[in-house]
């Protein structure tokens, strides 16, 4: 209540829609009408002021200087659940549950000639609390005499309660705040840090009140980046998952991810940044680890690739010598000296030989990725075609028949590819039974992948050896029943990985075999 | 090293080797050779210039009609013999033939640049070994017609 206007007799509130009349005892009244007519006037003037008063929602009460009420409205009645004939001559500040703030309020009015806002808290008969807000002003009488106190109370309870939930909301909101792992911070628009949570103060090891107001910044092993990222903030609305390395006062690093973003007041306008750090210096460490590790593995793969290499090549020399002179030795000397010079001879050249097919292959299979081509889109088709042509002689040898389904065109090395089917055909025929060899390759889409497999009607295989074939130089058969040294697959598995797919048999002896092997339709070149 | 000037048939061939396994090999393969053939050897790079331009201990050298070369030697390596003899106005015409142990497409490309006549990785085994030397021979004395010598 701002204000009270004095007009005929009615006291109304400034800028309330609610009005509020004051009501001086009926003696007073009489005492100030000079005739019969004026006092009907009267009579009728306070009848109807006396009904807006009692209509009123706000609990009015006139008070006098012993604080003893000396009238009330019906809303009184109702807030306190006592009667008006309990309230009148009984003590203002009983009906409160601060009795002693009650009477400093109307001791105040008595003082200062009226209190605006006083907050108290009427209780009800049956214990029920109403806040309310007091207004209240002296009144006098014609003499100018101080009367009493009028006082209308404002119901808050309401209001009351929303502050209440939007102080439980706010504090429960900043407990969120300081319980968050991540640093939190605001900063303004130039830099400087406006408020901080607990997080903060534990990465930086300053406290809030030393961060509060400093550059930002400043706590960053690289602060011209930090600058950056708050004015890309400032400038794009937003940063996400921005790099920095925070700077703790002890010189450790902690490696954070930002996310920031504007915040703005009410009227839209920019108030500041609001900045979220995701500590990554555990995932970064796992990164480092992983990355490390990787590297590790790829020097020691290409170690091994470049040691098979010279392992192979220069062990080439020594042997042609070898080979050479056993040959020699026999060309020229077989039959010469005695059976057993022959014999020996013999098995030196056998050996040499072996020897040199071992090499070969080794070679062969230090090549897939040390001499490995490009990928580029090949179609197996072709590839197929190149295949059966070189295997043209074997097919025909075992009268063996090969089947296919519709090939795609795969992103792949065309020479390995030539190389795969080569090795898998070519065993699928030399594996034969009984039966002239059927060999049959088909290819399935799997949406990432193809899945291929090349099937045979041969002699199959124990499941007990499937780990040994993808095994370098590991034999299944003896050389004199089946010639090679055992490599073609273990090429195989080499080229189909280095094309992002795995290798797999299944397989019953006697029953034929199936290789199965998946290609990447996405794999790029290493 | 007799000198055998009377025999017009006798081809010489330069064998630059440095292995001497290889060398006696090649030797071996060439005594059954069609045409007879006298066989030069030097073992590097440096003694190859050397025997060509007729210098130091090799003055009395015939110009060969062939030359077997081998890639990596000591001192002076093949690849530069090759330049070496290509871009030599009087040696250019003598046929030179890479002998070598190396499959490499880098090499092949290299010395074919460098105008080599033939590339060929000597093969691990004997057999192979001497026909190819048999076939190389009749091929550059038998089958080509070559530039008459100088002198």
């Amino acid at each position: 209540m701002e204000l009270f206007h004095f007009h005929n007799g009615k006291a109304f509130i400034g800028n309330s829609r609610i009005v509020v009349l004051f009501f001086p005892p009926p003696a007073e009244i009489y005492s100030l009408t000079k005739n019969a007519k004026i006092a009907e006037e009267s009579q009728t003037s306070s009848l109807y002021t006396r009904s807006l008063i009692e209509a009123s929602l706000d609990p009015l009460v006139t008070i006098n200087a012993d604080g003893k009420i000396t009238d009330v409205n019906k809303a009184t009645e109702q807030v306190t659940g006592c009667t008006r004939e309990q309230l009148i001559g009984s003590d203002f500040s009983d009906y409160f549950t601060e009795p002693e703030k009650a009477r400093a309020g109307y001791m105040k009015v008595f003082s200062e000639g009226f209190v605006r806002d006083y907050p108290l808290a009427i209780q009800h008969a049956s214990g029920k609390v109403t806040y309310v807000l007091y207004n209240a002003t002296l009144y006098r009488n014609e003499a100018g005499e101080i009367q009493g106190v009028f006082a209308a109370a404002r119901d808050v309870t309401e209001r009351k309660v929303a502050e209440e939930k939007l102080r439980a909301a706010s504090l429960y909101a900043r407990s969120l705040i300081e319980a968050s792992l991540d640093p939190l911070v605001t900063i303004s628009a130039k830099g400087k840090i406006t408020d901080v949570n607990k997080a903060t103060e534990e990465v930086t090891g300053f406290s809030r009140e030393q961060l509060i107001d400093s550059d930002f910044s400043d706590y960053f092993t690289e602060p011209e980046q930090a600058r950056k990222g708050y004015q890309r903030v400032f400038t794009d609305g937003f940063v996400k998952d921005y790099p920095l390395a925070i700077r703790h006062k002890s010189g450790k690093i902690t490696d954070v991810l930002y996310n920031a973003s504007v915040y703005r007041n009410a009227k839209g306008e920019i108030q500041g940044v609001f900045a979220a750090a995701r500590d990554i210096t555990e995932r970064k460490a796992m990164e480092n680890e992983i990355q490390r590790t990787m590297e590790k593995l790829k020097q020691s793969n290409s170690e091994l690739e470049q040691f098979a290499y010279v392992a192979s090549h220069d062990l080439q020399e020594p042997l042609r010598m070898v080979a050479s002179y056993v040959q020699l030795l026999e060309r020229r000397y077989k039959g010469k000296l005695d059976a057993d010079a022959d014999e020996f001879i013999a098995y030196a050249v056998d050996g040499a030989n072996r020897m040199r097919r071992l090499i070969d292959d080794l070679l062969t299979y230090s090549r897939v990725s040390r001499l490995g081509k490009p990928f580029e889109p090949t179609d197996l088709e072709s590839t197929l075609s190149i295949v059966l042509e070189n295997l043209q002689a074997s097919i025909s040898e075992n009268g063996a028949a090969v089947t296919h389904d519709k090939l795609p065109v795969i992103v792949s090395d065309g020479g390995q590819m030539v190389q795969l089917f080569q090795n898998l055909i070519g065993n699928a025929i030399k594996f034969h039974g009984k039966e002239p060899p059927r060999v049959h390759v088909s290819a399935k889409d799997q949406d990432a992948d193809y899945l291929f497999s090349v099937s045979d009607n041969g002699i199959g295989i124990d499941p007990q050896y499937f780990d040994r074939l993808f095994k370098i130089f590991q034999r299944l058969h003896t050389k004199q029943e089946y010639s090679g040294s055992g490599i073609g697959l273990v090429i195989c598995k080499r080229i189909v990985e280095r094309h992002g797919g795995r290798i797999w048999l299944e397989s019953q002896v006697g029953k034929g075999s199936t290789v199965y092997f998946t290609l990447r339709k996405d794999k790029r070149s290493d | 090293l007799k000198k055998v000037k009377i025999k017009v048939e006798t081809i010489d061939i330069l064998l630059v080797e440095d292995n001497p396994g290889d060398v006696r090999l090649t030797k071996e393969a060439l005594k059954d050779a069609k045409v007879l053939n006298e066989v030069y050897v030097v073992q590097d790079g440096v003694e190859a210039m050397q025997f060509l331009h007729r210098e130091e201990s090799f003055s009395n050298m015939p110009t060969p009609d062939l030359i077997l070369l081998d890639l990596n030697l000591p001192k002076k390596d093949g690849r530069e013999v090759l330049a070496e003899i290509k871009q030599d106005p009087k040696l250019k015409r003598i046929p030179v033939v890479i002998l070598t142990t190396s499959k490499s497409d880098e090499d092949i490309i290299k010395t074919y640049n460098l105008h080599a006549n033939a590339y060929i990785t000597k093969p691990v085994d004997l057999n192979r070994f001497i026909d190819i030397i048999h076939t190389l021979e009749e091929f550059w004395f038998s089958i080509v017609r070559l530039p008459p010598k100088e002198q």
